[in-house]
C-alpha cells in the first residue's frame, strides 16, 4: 500500500463522521450563534439578549443557581458514589460482584422523565417518606421535601450516584492489587495508602465522572422542572421558557451561548484529566 | 470495492433508512392537523369524529399563544388545519394572516352563551374568525374542609398571613398577572407598563406566602393531595375533573372579581382540508362534541354551547346554573402588546426568583 | 467490624437506588386515581389503560426504531472513523478528534436548540428523523471514543498479517479489525441505545405528531394526574431491565466461550 492510497483511505472512513459533525453540530451552532444577535422582534444587529443576561438579576442568578446546584450534586454524589464503588470492587466476594453491579444501576433503566416523577410522589407531603416518618412518631409536622431545591438535588444525586459507581468502580478495578500490597509492606496504614496511593491513582477516573456529572446537570430541564416547583430558575428552565412561552429563539440562543461557555470553562479546568487515549 | 465506495454506501443506506421511517411517519393528506391544548388530545372526544369521518385526527398541544404562534413559525404553511387559541389572541393570528373566515351560518352561533361569544376579538373587520368553545375562570381553587370558604371571597387573602405556605400558584403569567391586576383595583383590559411595579408588589407577597409555583398537573396534585389548600389561578379546570376523588376542592368568585379564560377555535388559511378542518368544528360545536370538550381527561371547563349534551351531575359540578352571576364579576385575559408581553413575562420570571 | 459497615452503607444506597422505582412500581397497581398512600390496590386498570392509549404505543414503536437506527448508524460512523484515526497518519488529527467528541461537552438541549434552528432556516419539517439526526450527533462521540480507546497496537498487527496475506483493505476491515473489536462495537452499540431511548428534549424540540416514547409520557404527564404514568414507567423499567439481562447474559458467554 502506497502512503497515497493510505492516506485516501484514511480520510475516506473518517470523513463520513467528520462531515456529520461538522453538518448537524458544529453548523446549528453556527446558526444559534448568529440567531443570538438579531433579538425577535429588533431592528437588526444588537447583543441586547446577552446584555439582559448581566443586567437583569433574574437572568443572572437562573446561571448562580444552575452552577450551586449542579457543584453540590457533583460533589455528594462522588462522596456517596465512592465508597460504594470500593465496597463493590474490594468487599463484595469476586463470584457476587457483577450481580451487585447489575443491581447498583438497574433503576437506570427507567425511563428518565419517570424517574423524576417517582421521586415527586415519594417526598410528597402525603408520600412515603412524610407518611412513614409521621407514623414512625419521628416528626409532627410533614416536611416540606417536594419543590424544593432539595428535591432537584436528591433527584440529581440519584441518578449520578449510579453513573459514577459505574466509572469509578471500573476504575478501581483497573488498579493492580500490587500497590496496596506495595504500600502495605513499606508499613502503610490502610489510610495512608488510600489517601498517598490509590486516591491520586483513581482521581482521573473520578475527574471524568464528575466533569459528565456537571455537564449531564446543569444542561438537564427535566428534574429541576418536575421536582423543583418553579421556586427558583435554572438556566435549563430559562432557556425552555424563552421558547416555550414567547418562541424567542434568539433569547434562548443567547443564554445557550452563554451555558456553553461555561460548561467549556470547566471542561478547561479538568482537560488533563479528560484525554481520550488509546489502549 | 474501495472503503470510500463502502463507506458512502452504508451511509446511503443508513439515510435512506431514516428516510423511510421518516415519512412514513409523515402526516398524510387525509389526515386533520390540530394544534390544540391538551383537552382536545382525550380519545374519548377524538375517536367518535374520527370513526364516523373515516379520518386520522393529529394532535399537537400547546401551552400559551406565545408557544403556539411559536410552533407555526417553525412549520410550513399547509402543516397545520384547526388551531385551539385563546379568544383574545384570535386578532394575533389574524394580523400575521393565518387564519380562514368561518361561515356563521354552518355553526350554531345562536347556541351559543351570549357572554362568552367574545365578538370583539373573535370577529375582525366584520368578519368571523374564531368561535368560543369553552370557557372558565382563573380565580381562587381551595380545599373547603381546610380554608374558609368566606375567606375565598376577597383577594386580599392571598397576599395576607393567614394561608403562608398553604399556597400555590398556577404557573401561567397573563391570568395572575390578571388577578393580581384585580386585586389592586385594576383593570385587565386597560394594564399598562406604568401598572406593572405595584403589580409586582402584589406577586412578590404572593410569592412570599407560596409553596411553590406549578404547572396544570402539579397543582392539581398539590390541591388534591392536600400539600396546599389555596391554588392562585386556579378554577372549576383543577378542582371539576377531580370532584369525584375529592368531593372538598372548590372554587370562589371573590368580589373583585374573577379572569375569565375563553378558547376558541380558528380554521387556518393555508389548510389543504378545509371541508373537513371545517366538520371537525362542527362537531366540536355539537351538543355531543361540547358534552364531551367540557368533561375532557386533561381539564374540565364550561362548554360555550348552552346546548351540550351534559348530565345533571356534570352540571352541578361545573356549576352551570351559577354561571351569570359569575360572568357579571369576570374580566378577560390580558391582552398586552409583544412589548409589554416581553415585561410581563420577566415579571414573572423576577417573580419566581424572588427569595 | 469494617465489613459490618461497608454491608449497612451498601444496603443504605441499595435503598436510596431502588426507592422511588418501589414506589413506582406499588402505585402502579393503584385502584384510584391517586398514585399516593394509601395504597388501595392491586389493580390491573392502568396497565389496561396504558396499552390501550393508542399514542403511547405508537410511541414505543418510534422509540425502538430511533434508538436501533440511529444507534446503528453511530456505531458504523464511530467505528469508521476511530479506525482511520487510530491507523494512518492524518495531519491535524488530534484536532479533529476532538472535534468529533465535542459534542460530548454540550448539553442535549443545546444540541437541539441548533438543530431546531437550522433545519428551521432550511425549511425541515420536524419528524422522527430530525430527532433521528440530533441522536446520532450525541452518541457519534461516545462510539467514537469507546472504540477508538479499543484500538490496541496488537489488533495493527494482526491487521498487517493479513493484508501482507493478500487480503484488500475492506475485507481486513471486516474480517478482521470488526470482529476482534466487537465487544466494543457491541457496548458503544447497547450504550447508544440506552441515550436514544430515553433522550427527551432533542425529541421533544424537534417532533411533532410521531414522536418518541419519552416526549409522550411527558405529555402524559402534564396531561393530568394519574397511575398510568406509573405502569407506563413500571412497563418501560421492565422491558430495559430484560434487555440488560440479555446484554449480560450474551456478555457473559461471550467471555466464557
Amino acid at each position: 500500500m502506497t502512503p497515497g492510497t493510505a492516506s485516501r483511505i484514511g480520510w475516506a472512513s473518517v470523513t463520513p463522521a467528520l462531515l456529520w459533525t461538522l453538518a448537524f453540530f458544529a453548523l446549528p451552532f453556527l446558526a444559534m450563534a448568529i440567531v443570538s444577535v438579531y433579538p425577535k422582534g429588533g431592528a437588526g444587529f444588537s447583543l441586547a439578549n446577552y446584555g439582559q443576561f448581566f443586567t437583569n438579576p433574574s437572568y443572572w442568578r437562573a446561571m448562580t443557581n444552575s452552577i450551586e446546584v449542579t457543584a453540590i450534586v457533583t460533589v455528594i454524589s462522588v462522596l456517596l458514589a465512592y465508597p460504594f464503588a470500593w465496597i463493590l470492587a474490594f468487599v463484595v466476594p469476586r463470584r457476587w460482584q457483577r450481580l451487585a453491579l447489575m443491581l447498583a444501576v438497574l433503576p437506570f433503566w427507567t425511563s428518565y422523565v419517570v424517574r423524576s416523577y417517582a421521586w415527586l410522589l415519594v417526598l410528597a407531603e402525603k408520600g412515603v417518606i412524610n407518611t412513614s416518618l409521621l407514623e414512625l412518631g419521628a416528626i409532627t409536622e410533614p416536611l416540606q421535601l417536594a419543590n424544593t431545591r432539595t428535591a432537584t438535588v436528591i433527584g440529581f444525586v440519584h441518578f449520578f450516584v449510579m453513573l459514577l459507581t459505574l466509572t469509578i468502580y471500573a476504575n478501581l478495578k483497573q488498579l493492580s492489587p500490587n500497590y496496596r500490597k506495595a504500600a502495605a509492606d513499606l508499613g502503610a496504614t490502610p489510610l495512608q495508602s488510600f489517601a498517598h496511593v490509590i486516591l491520586p491513582l483513581t482521581l482521573p477516573g473520578i475527574m471524568v465522572g464528575a466533569f459528565l456529572t456537571f455537564v449531564l446537570a446543569i444542561g438537564d430541564y427535566i428534574t429541576p422542572q418536575i421536582l423543583g416547583g418553579n421556586n427558583e430558575l435554572l438556566m435549563p428552565q430559562l432557556i425552555m421558557m424563552q421558547i416555550g412561552r414567547r418562541g424567542d429563539f434568539s433569547s434562548a440562543s443567547a443564554l445557550s451561548i452563554i451555558l456553553m461557555v461555561v460548561v467549556t470553562l470547566a471542561y478547561f479546568a479538568c482537560a488533563r484529566w479528560l484525554r481520550i487515549e488509546r489502549a | 470495492m474501495t472503503l470510500h465506495s463502502l463507506a458512502c454506501r452504508l451511509a446511503g443506506a443508513s439515510i435512506a433508512a431514516l428516510t423511510a421511517f421518516g415519512l412514513a411517519g409523515q402526516a398524510s393528506a387525509a389526515d386533520l392537523n390540530a394544534l390544540v391544548w391538551c383537552d382536545h388530545a382525550d380519545p374519548n372526544l377524538l375517536k367518535p369524529f374520527e370513526d364516523a369521518n373515516g379520518i386520522k385526527v393529529n394532535v399537537k398541544e400547546f401551552e400559551g399563544t406565545g408557544a403556539g404562534l411559536a410552533i407555526i413559525e417553525q412549520s410550513q404553511p399547509g402543516d397545520w388545519d384547526v388551531m385551539v387559541i385563546d379568544s383574545i389572541d384570535v386578532p394575533r393570528g389574524v394580523e400575521r394572516g393565518l387564519f380562514e373566515p368561518l361561515p356563521e351560518d354552518q355553526l350554531p352561533m345562536a347556541d351559543l352563551f351570549p357572554e362568552v361569544k367574545m365578538d370583539a376579538s373573535t370577529v375582525v373587520d366584520g368578519k368571523r374568525y374564531g368561535i368560543t368553545e369553552k370557557f372558565g375562570y382563573n380565580t381562587i381553587g381551595f380545599n373547603k374542609s381546610k380554608a374558609d370558604p368566606q375567606d375565598m371571597q376577597s383577594l386580599a387573602v392571598l397576599t395576607g398571613d393567614k394561608y403562608k405556605g398553604r399556597i400555590a400558584i398556577y404557573d401561567y403569567y397573563l391570568p395572575v398577572i390578571g388577578m393580581a391586576a384585580m386585586a389592586i383595583g385594576k383593570k385587565t383590559t386597560e394594564l399598562t407598563e406604568a401598572d406593572l411595579p405595584a403589580i409586582k408588589e402584589v406577586l412578590t407577597k404572593m410569592k412570599a406566602n407560596a409553596k411553590a409555583v406549578t404547572d396544570v398537573v402539579a397543582s392539581q396534585t398539590a390541591l388534591a393531595t392536600g400539600e396546599v389548600d389555596v391554588l392562585v389561578g386556579g378554577g372549576e379546570w383543577v378542582t371539576a375533573g377531580i370532584a369525584k376523588e375529592n368531593p372538598d376542592l372548590d372554587f370562589s368568585i371573590p368580589k373583585e372579581g374573577a379572569v375569565l379564560w375563553s378558547q376558541s377555535l380558528a380554521m387556518f388559511k393555508d389548510s389543504k382540508n378545509k371541508d373537513m378542518a371545517l366538520k371537525f368544528i362542527q362537531y366540536i360545536m355539537s351538543p355531543e362534541g361540547q358534552a364531551r370538550l367540557a368533561t375532557s381527561s386533561c381539564y374540565w371547563g364550561m362548554p360555550a354551547s348552552s346546548k351540550a349534551a351534559l348530565n345533571d351531575e356534570q352540571k352541578a359540578i361545573l356549576r352551570f346554573a351559577e354561571q351569570p352571576e359569575f360572568l357579571k364579576r369576570a374580566q378577560p385575559y390580558p391582552a398586552p402588546s409583544e412589548d409589554l408581553d416581553k415585561k410581563m413575562q420577566d415579571l414573572w420570571t423576577e417573580m419566581i426568583q424572588a427569595q | 467490624m469494617r465489613t459490618m459497615i461497608a454491608s449497612v452503607y451498601a444496603m443504605a444506597l441499595y435503598g436510596f437506588i431502588f426507592l422511588p422505582v418501589a414506589m413506582l412500581v406499588l402505585f402502579s397497581f393503584q385502584g384510584t386515581l391517586f398514585p399516593i398512600p394509601p395504597f388501595n390496590g392491586p389493580s390491573l386498570r392502568w396497565y389496561e389503560a396504558v396499552l390501550n392509549d393508542a399514542r403511547l404505543t405508537s410511541g414505543l414503536m418510534n422509540s425502538i426504531l430511533v434508538a436501533v437506527t440511529t444507534s446503528a448508524l453511530a456505531t458504523v460512523l464511530g467505528f469508521l472513523s476511530a479506525w482511520g484515526f487510530a491507523r494512518f497518519h492524518l495531519p491535524g488529527s488530534a484536532l479533529l478528534r476532538g472535534l468529533i467528541t465535542l459534542p460530548l461537552t454540550v448539553s442535549y438541549l443545546i444540541i437541539g436548540m441548533g438543530l431546531l434552528i437550522l433545519f428551521n432556516w432550511l425549511g425541515l419539517p420536524k419528524s422522527l428523523i430530525a430527532a433521528g439526526i440530533g441522536h446520532v450527533v450525541i452518541n457519534l462521540p461516545l462510539c467514537f471514543a469507546i472504540i477508538y480507546s479499543q484500538m490496541g497496537d496488537h489488533q495493527a498487527n494482526v491487521e498487517r498479517a493479513a493484508r501482507d496475506l493478500g487480503a484488500s483493505e475492506i475485507k481486513v476491515l471486516l474480517l478482521i479489525t470488526a470482529p476482534m473489536l466487537w465487544p466494543a462495537l457491541f457496548a458503544s452499540f447497547f450504550l447508544s441505545m440506552t441515550f436514544s431511548w430515553d433522550e427527551f428534549v432533542i425529541a421533544f424540540l424537534l417532533t411533532r405528531f410521531d414522536t418518541t416514547l419519552p416526549v409522550e409520557i411527558w405529555n402524559l404527564l402534564r396531561a393530568g394526574l394519574n397511575p398510568k404514568t406509573n405502569a407506563v414507567g413500571a412497563l418501560v423499567f421492565g422491558v430495559s431491565v430484560m434487555l440488560a439481562i440479555i446484554f449480560e447474559l450474551v456478555a457473559l458467554r461471550r467471555r466464557n466461550s
